[in-house]
């Protein structure tokens, strides 16, 4: 059967996806995500997860984020006086590079 | 078990996660304070609701139920950050917060009557909230840290909004003018109380910050709040109440004269005793128990657990 395999590089990251393996029960599946995935790139600790326990729901079937002009939602839609507090400006900053992301599909 | 000790050697960002045996006194801390959070959330998201529908135009409206939303998603995302910890169940959190029980922000206690004094709470509350909300990044419970990316990420909106709506109501006709001002002179003494009562008075912080639960101390966190914050509101034209006396430092930080606030009331209210605080208790209990019909629908109407095979996964 085959496992998913999510590699956290240090303590406190998340957990992304980086590949799968075969493997016949949970341990095996565990030392070989660890030899084929977690040998070279910094590995903090691993997740393997059964392929048929993931639900997965596609852009094919949902239109993610809605159809409509949803402008309203992003801090650059508002234009505001003076010096933003420090952490309003990162937040906008991360929506910005998000929506940049958007645009690129 | 890991012990105290390591915890708080060891207690950087991000540091632990549900892999660790954490001890109790960590759990129960942490406990205290995602489920402190996350019921403020549904909370604060209960107090706004009603001005979806007063919102004065079709953007305010759609912008401000975006906002709604997504305070109850930030509630989901910390209920789940608390539960990783093993003390209590999402439901106990629920249950708790509907009993009157669950503890949450001082601000969400108070009514919220008119569309003035909405900027009140999603200008300089959600600002006061960001503030701390960003040095929660950095927290040692790494499901939390992980919450709180995600909050910082969705709240820079809800706070430009907000700021959005204070600046046109203070280049609105006099009278608009005239009853912001008002309501900001009612909710300035509680908007500085969201910081809690100061540092020697604080009855969790030292543990809290001793294994990195918390980053920094509510004294920094309100001088931080207010540095950014007195300028904005002196921009729009708000005049500064006299009470709390505010001292500005040489260094520019502030200082506020704690004897000017009213800790009988906000240690009521911290004690779920606050008559109108009730009031929005009790009507949150109401709403879940009127849709209560939905949730069971969904659960009877849901295949046993979502076709899982355990054997399979084994």
């Amino acid at each position: 059967m085959i496992w998913e395999v999510f590699r956290q590089a240090k303590t406190g990251e998340y957990h992304t996806h980086c590949g799968n393996v075969h493997a016949p029960d949970r341990e095996m599946a565990k030392q070989f995500a660890a030899i084929q995935h977690g040998r070279r790139k910094p590995t903090n600790s691993l997740w393997v997860v059964p392929r048929e326990e993931i639900g997965e729901i596609g852009s094919d079937e949902v239109a993610f984020g809605g159809t409509t002009d949803k402008s309203y939602r992003w801090a650059t839609a508002y234009n505001t006086t003076g010096t933003d507090a420090r952490e309003v400006v990162e937040s906008e900053d991360e929506q910005v590079t998000a929506e940049k992301q958007r645009g690129d599909d | 078990m890991m012990d105290l000790g390591t915890v708080k050697e060891r207690a950087g960002p991000r540091e632990f996660s549900p892999a660790d045996d954490l001890p109790r006194e960590y759990r129960e801390a942490a406990t205290r304070m995602i489920e402190f959070h996350a019921n403020s959330e549904i909370m604060g998201a209960y107090l706004e609701r009603p001005f979806i529908r007063q919102s004065p135009s079709i953007d305010r409206k759609l912008a401000f139920s975006a906002k709604v939303q997504d305070e109850i998603g930030h509630g989901q995302l910390l209920y789940r950050a608390a539960e990783s910890l093993g003390v209590k169940t999402r439901e106990e959190m629920l249950d708790d917060l509907a009993n009157g029980d669950g503890k949450f922000l001082n601000c969400f206690h108070y009514p919220l009557e008119s569309w003035v004094e909405v900027p009140m709470i999603s200008f300089f509350v959600d600002g006061a909230a960001m503030r701390r909300q960003a040095t929660l990044r950095r927290t040692s419970w790494e499901p939390y840290a992980h919450a709180m990316d995600k909050v910082c990420f969705e709240e820079g909106f809800h706070v430009k909004h907000g700021e959005d709506i204070l600046k046109e109501l203070m280049t609105g006709s006099r009278k608009e003018q005239q009853m912001t001002q008002e309501a900001f002179e009612e909710w300035w003494p509680r908007i500085i109380q969201f910081f809690g009562p100061t540092d020697d008075k604080s009855t969790h912080h030292d543990f809290a910050s001793s294994v990195g639960l918390k980053q920094q101390s509510n004294d920094d966190l309100r001088n931080a709040f207010l540095d950014q914050y007195i300028p904005k509101a002196r921009k729009y034209g708000l005049e500064i109440p006299d009470e709390p006396r505010i001292r500005e430092r040489d260094d520019g930080t502030y200082a506020v004269e704690e004897d000017d606030l009213d800790w009988d009331e906000f240690f009521t209210i911290a004690k779920n005793e606050y008559e109108p605080g009730l009031g929005q208790i009790n009507g949150r209990k109401h709403a879940q128990e009127a849709v209560d019909w939905v949730r069971e629908t969904i659960e009877r109407d849901t295949p046993a657990a979502s076709g899982h095979e355990p054997q399979a996964a084994d």
